[in-house]
């Protein structure tokens, strides 16, 4: 009975408790949305690098991933190819010899890295081919070269004229190619556009005088879910190469961007101080009205004592009040919130205005929501809580008062 | 005196004073009341406005303490109780009728007087069935599932009497119960109230200056500064 009479003390000021309620909808969507938004956009940054570039797993030399020199390629790519080429999982991998040198037009150089590649086998993996706005991606004939829309521009060069590319070789000497524009690409980051150029891996093998050397292995697993399966079984099997104990490092992608990765982990961490943000701008809110709400009702409260109503009937009426309103704002808060979510996680936001930053962060223009249960339910939960915990001090208001001046009051 | 139960007695009042600080002015509302009051009585403390009748319900009623003096209820010095045990004790013994009505206007005339005994712990099915046959019989029972700004006045108090008796109190103390009721209406209650006093035994308290209500109690009480001046059985 009691939580009926809280219920209909609910509904006697329909405008207040709408007010209530609206807040905490308001603060379910701004937790939700932002959670939603924030982890699609590093989603999307991550998943963005792995598909242009990194890939979900990588084999190199041990020591590659902290010093990427030609030093450190592969000498004999042979035998790991053999193992990748035999494992039913993977669904592709692709090999590279990548060099950090420079780029240089008549008029201008300036140092990439010059990534040598199977055009075939990356167009599989990386999703490099699909972002040529000019020209054509690699066909695999020697001496053609990918560069991006803002290299071409800082070089003064288009379809079809010439670069010159050069690096250091294995023994000191610098080695040079001079390769003809075929293609030009414009990804989702400006500063890979601006550190990437691709050439077939014949040309940079030529250029480096290389011999057959490998940079990395790029793989991709037939299911992303079985990436740690993947990666634990190639690594057993490089390891059971002869003489390869302690030769080669074999990365995920985890591995491979530990600053995005650490950057998504951060954020889960100030997402709960953005929580903990909105929670102390709606405390406050329900203090003031859950107050305001039993001191309406001071003559009433002082009635419920003077026929006997216990202090802690009083106390949980209130609390069973808070929490009525709680549960509808923050389950209508949720519903709202996963249906805009939804919605915009096929239709994406549009944020093309913001373009040039999104582009530096590695992200599009457009941003698909990602809400993932087992965060938002923790951090959804505090508004709840906060609202129980705002009703305390109006709840023990109600509890203090005298009965005889309580029912004086009108 | 030892205050126990003789079970002749349901309130003893001895030497109750009541002093106010109005802007820290003291003020004594109620100056050495002894006062007793017996099972079956049907008592009212009358007085000018002012002269103590609340005051003294109230202390009655232990919802307010006597600056010095003692209350017993049933035997029990209600000064030794904490919050909880007088709020027990309110809802066990003691059964409150106010001028205003003051009814929840949430709840039904039935979930009004059922609210009382739901607080007793009592069953939904029997408090149910028991709140109809109180309303039954205070000539409201088609009134049951109406809220209070559904209804007049009369019909109002006539629900509050029904929460007030409904957990069988040993005493029942009605604050002006006529005071915002036409003449008519008032007579009714008041017969009413006499009816259950008569047949059913309840112990009534009134305060009031109504004439009518004067006329009918067996025993009244005049209050004046504080002070009970007369003290007498009504012919």
């Amino acid at each position: 009975m009691i939580g009926r009479i809280a219920w209909r003390n609910i509904l006697r000021n329909k405008r207040r408790s709408l007010i209530l309620i609206t807040s905490i909808v308001v603060g379910v969507l701004a937790l939700v949305l932002t959670e939603g938004f924030a982890t699609g956009m590093l989603h999307q940054m991550l998943s963005n690098q792995i598909s242009a570039d990194a890939g979900y797993i990588q084999i190199h030399k041990k020591g590659y991933q902290s010093d990427p020199t030609l030093e450190n390629a592969m000498t004999n790519p042979g035998p790991v190819r053999e193992i990748l080429t035999k494992e039913r999982a993977i669904l592709n991998y692709s090999e590279r010899l990548r060099v950090f040198g420079l780029v240089s037009s008549p008029y201008n150089s300036y140092g990439v890295s010059i990534v040598g590649i199977v055009p075939s086998a990356e167009k599989k993996i990386t999703t490099i081919s699909q972002y040529i706005t000019k020209g054509s991606y690699l066909s695999g004939e020697p001496g053609q070269i990918l560069l991006s829309t803002s290299m071409a521009d800082k070089l003064k060069v288009g379809l079809g004229d010439k670069v010159v590319i050069m690096a250091s070789q294995i023994d000191g000497s610098v080695g040079s190619e001079a390769c003809r524009v075929s293609g030009i690409f414009e990804t989702f980051n400006s500063g890979f556009d601006q550190s990437h150029v691709y050439i077939p891996i014949q040309t940079a093998d030529q250029m480096l005088n290389a011999d057959g050397l490998v940079s990395e292995f790029v793989v991709n697993p037939k299911n992303t879910r079985d990436q740690a399966a993947v990666e634990s079984r190639v690594r057993d099997d490089i390891a059971g190469l002869p003489g390869a104990a302690g030769e080669y490092e074999v990365l995920s992608y985890e591995q491979m961007l530990p600053l995005l990765v650490a950057q998504l982990v951060l954020y889960r961490q100030a997402l709960y101080l953005i929580a903990g943000i909105i929670a102390v701008a709606l405390i406050f809110g329900i203090i003031d009205t859950m107050l305001m709400s039993v001191m309406e009702r001071t003559h009433e409260f002082g009635v419920s004592m003077a026929i006997g109503m216990s202090n802690r009937k009083i106390f949980t009426m209130v609390m069973i009040e808070a929490l009525y309103l709680a549960v509808i704002g923050t389950a209508i808060g949720l519903a709202g919130s996963y249906g805009a979510s939804l919605s915009l996680s096929r239709t994406g936001w549009d944020l093309s205005m913001f373009s040039a930053s999104l582009k530096s962060l590695g992200v599009g223009s457009i941003i698909y929501p990602v809400l993932e249960t087992s965060y938002v339910v923790p951090t959804v939960l505090v508004i709840p809580v906060v609202t129980l915990l705002g009703a305390v001090y109006p709840a023990l208001k109600a509890v203090r008062l005298q009965p005889v001046e309580a029912i004086r009051a009108t | 005196m030892d205050g126990k139960n003789t079970n002749t007695e349901i309130v003893r009042v001895e030497n109750v004073r009541k002093v106010y600080h109005d802007n820290g002015v003291p003020v004594d509302a109620l100056r050495g009341i002894n006062l007793t009051v017996s099972p079956g009585d049907f008592s009212v403390i009358a007085g000018p406005s002012g002269s103590g009748k609340t005051t003294l319900l109230n202390i009655v009623g232990t919802l307010d303490k006597p600056t010095e003096g003692k209350v017993y209820l049933d035997g029990e010095d209600v000064a030794s109780k904490t919050r909880r045990e007088l709020a027990d004790m309110r809802l066990r013994k003691i059964g409150f009728v106010f001028q205003a009505y003051n009814l929840n206007p949430v709840l039904s005339a039935l979930e009004n007087v059922e609210f009382t005994m739901m607080l007793r712990g009592i069953d939904a099915g029997k408090r149910k069935r028991k709140s109809l046959a109180l309303l039954e019989e205070l000539g409201i029972g088609e009134l049951a599932n109406k809220r209070p700004n559904e209804m007049s006045g009369g019909q109002q108090q006539r629900v509050a009497i029904a929460r007030a008796i409904s957990n069988e109190p040993r005493l029942v103390l009605a604050d002006e119960p006529t005071a915002n009721l036409d003449s008519e209406t008032a007579v009714k209650l008041l017969e009413l109230m006499e009816r259950l006093n008569h047949e059913d035994g309840i112990t009534f308290v009134f305060s009031s200056h109504d004439p009518q209500v004067i006329e009918r109690a067996h025993r009244l009480l005049i209050l004046k500064d504080g002070q009970i001046v007369t003290d007498k059985v009504n012919k």
